[in-house]
C-alpha cells in the first residue's frame, strides 16, 4: 500500500494495485478521478482555475493547474494507457466557495462549468459528484478496487464502483 | 476565569520579537538609514545572512543567482525590502506548529500566511495600488493570533461545532461569541506589543472586517481579499472550511475582477513553494 499524493496543479496516473491516489484540501479547486475497472488504471487531477488563457505562460509550465488544459492532458494519457470511454468511471469533488455576494470569488463554480463542458464534449458522464458549498474536501482513489473516498469536516464517505 | 481573561494572559506572555528584528524594525520608517548600519546588524547572524541571500536570489525577487553579498542584496532590493525579508525570516518559525484547534497541520499556517502576503502584493501590482511591500508583511503576520487562540478553540470544540450546525455566521463571529475575542484582534495585540507600525497592526486587526477600519483602507482591503483567495484555494482552510465572508465593499474599492483573482492565484502557487523552501 502506498499513498501517491497529487499536489495542487498536478495529475497522477497509476496502474499499480498497491497505490492509492490522494489529493488534499480541495476548496474552489476541482479534484477529478477517472478509473477503468477492466484494466485497473486510474488517474487523479487537482486543478485550481477554469481556463488556461488567464495565464498562457503558466499553462505551458503547469497544464494541470487549469481545468481545460489539465483534463485534456489527463484524458489523452488515460486513453493512451488503454482506457475505454465506455468503461470510464468519473468522480468529481471540490468547487466550493467562500461567501461572496458579488460573485468574483466563484472560482469553484466556474471550474465546474468548464469541467462539465469538457466531459460532455468527450461523451463522459459523472458518477460521484460532490461539488459546491463551503466545505474543504480531501479525496482518494484506490487503484486495486476503484473505490473513491471523500473526507470532509471529519466525515469520511466511501463510494464503491457503480 | 473566563476564556478572555486567560487569553489576555497568553497575549501578554507571547514571546517578544527576536531582538535583532526589533533593532532592525526601528529603521523601517527611516528612509535615510545608512545601509552600512543594516549590513552590520544582519551579518552578525550568519544563518540569517545566508537566508537573506537565498531570498534575494530567488526567482520571485528577481535575483536568479546573481546576488553574492549582503551589500549587493541591499543595493539591489533596497533597504526597506531587506528589512522585510529579515522580519519574514525571523517570524516564520513561529508559524510552523501543528494547530489542532483550527485543524491546521504543521507548516499550513505558514503556507497560508506566505500565500496571502504574496497574493496581496500581486494584487497591489495588478491594481496599481501602492504599498506592495507593506501588504506582503501584513499578509505574513495577519493570522498570528491563531497561534494564541488555538488551544482555546480546541477546548471549546463543542460550542464551535454547535454554532456551525446552527448555520449562519462566520468563524470570526463565533470566536468573539464563544471566546470573547477574535484571532484577528489577538494577533493585532501581539503586533502592538512588538511595536510594529500602525498599518501593520490595523491590517491584522481588520483583515476579516475591513468595513470597521478607520484608516489604511487600501492595505486592509488587499490583505482581506488575498486572505479570502488563499482560503478559497484551499491553502490554510482548516476544520471549518471556506465559511468566511468576502466584503463586497473591499471588492468594489479596489476594482477587483475575476481575471485579477485568477491571474494572482496562478502566479502565487510557485512563488509560495519557493519561499516555503527557504523559510524554516
Ligand atoms: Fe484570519
Amino acid at each position: 500500500m502506498s499513498l501517491v499524493v497529487v499536489d495542487i496543479a498536478d495529475m497522477r496516473i497509476s496502474d499499480n494495485p498497491g497505490d492509492t491516489l490522494v489529493t488534499y484540501s480541495l476548496g474552489s479547486c476541482l479534484g477529478v478521478s477517472i478509473y477503468d475497472p477492466v484494466i485497473r488504471v486510474g488517474g487523479m487531477i487537482h486543478c485550481m482555475l477554469p481556463l488556461s488563457k488567464v495565464d498562457k505562460e503558466k499553462s505551458r509550465l503547469r497544464p494541470y493547474m487549469f481545468v481545460d488544459t489539465g483534463m485534456q492532458e489527463m484524458l489523452g494519457q488515460l486513453y493512451e494507457a488503454g482506457m475505454r470511454k465506455a468503461r470510464a468511471v468519473v468522480n468529481v469533488a471540490g468547487g466550493s466557495q467562500v461567501l461572496d455576494s458579488q460573485g468574483v470569488f466563484k472560482i469553484g463554480e466556474r471550474n465546474f462549468t468548464v469541467l462539465r463542458k469538457i466531459l460532455w464534449k468527450n461523451g463522459l458522464l459523472m458518477n460521484v459528484q460532490e461539488v459546491g458549498g463551503n466545505k474543504s474536501r480531501t479525496i482518494s482513489l484506490d487503484i486495486a478496487t476503484g473505490r473513491f473516498s471523500i473526507k470532509s469536516g471529519g466525515k469520511l464517505v466511501h463510494y464503491e464502483l457503480p | 476565569m473566563s476564556y478572555l481573561d486567560i487569553i489576555e494572559q497568553h497575549i501578554a506572555a507571547f514571546p517578544e520579537m527576536p531582538s535583532l528584528s526589533q533593532s532592525l524594525l526601528g529603521y523601517l520608517d527611516d528612509p535615510d538609514v545608512d545601509f552600512i548600519v543594516i549590513q552590520d546588524l544582519v551579518q552578525y547572524d550568519p544563518g540569517l545572512t545566508a537566508n537573506v541571500l537565498r531570498l534575494a536570489n530567488s526567482v520571485y525577487f528577481g535575483g536568479a543567482g546573481t546576488v553574492g553579498s549582503l551589500q549587493q542584496a541591499l543595493v539591489r532590493l533596497g533597504t526597506k525590502r531587506i528589512l522585510e525579508l529579515v522580519l519574514s525570516l525571523t517570524v516564520s518559525p513561529r508559524l510552523v506548529p501543528n494547530l489542532p484547534g483550527y485543524g491546521l497541520q504543521a507548516r499550513e499556517l505558514l503556507r497560508h500566511s506566505t500565500w496571502t502576503g504574496l497574493a496581496a502584493r500581486e494584487l497591489a501590482r495588478l491594481l496599481s495600488i501602492p504599498h506592495e511591500d507593506t501588504v506582503f508583511t501584513v499578509g505574513l503576520l495577519h493570522d498570528l493570533g491563531v497561534i494564541v487562540l488555538d488551544p482555546f478553540v480546541q477546548e471549546a470544540r463543542i460550542d464551535f461545532n454547535e454554532s456551525f450546525e446552527r448555520g449562519h455566521g462566520s468563524f470570526e463571529a463565533f470566536e468573539k461569541e464563544i471566546l470573547g475575542i477574535s484571532h484577528a484582534e489577538a494577533g493585532a495585540r501581539i503586533l502592538e506589543n512588538w511595536h510594529l507600525s500602525p498599518e501593520i497592526v490595523a491590517g491584522a486587526r481588520w483583515h476579516h472586517e475591513p468595513d470597521q477600519a478607520t484608516a489604511f483602507g487600501e492595505i486592509i482591503n488587499l490583505v482581506h481579499l488575498a486572505d479570502m483567495l488563499s482560503i478559497s484555494q484551499g491553502v490554510g482552510t482548516g476544520i471549518y472550511g471556506l465559511a468566511h465572508e468576502v466584503f463586497s465593499e473591499s471588492v468594489r474599492a479596489v476594482g477587483l475582477r475575476k481575471k485579477h483573482l485568477e491571474y494572482t492565484a496562478s502566479k502565487t502557487l510557485d512563488r509560495m513553494r519557493e519561499l516555503d523552501a527557504i523559510f524554516s
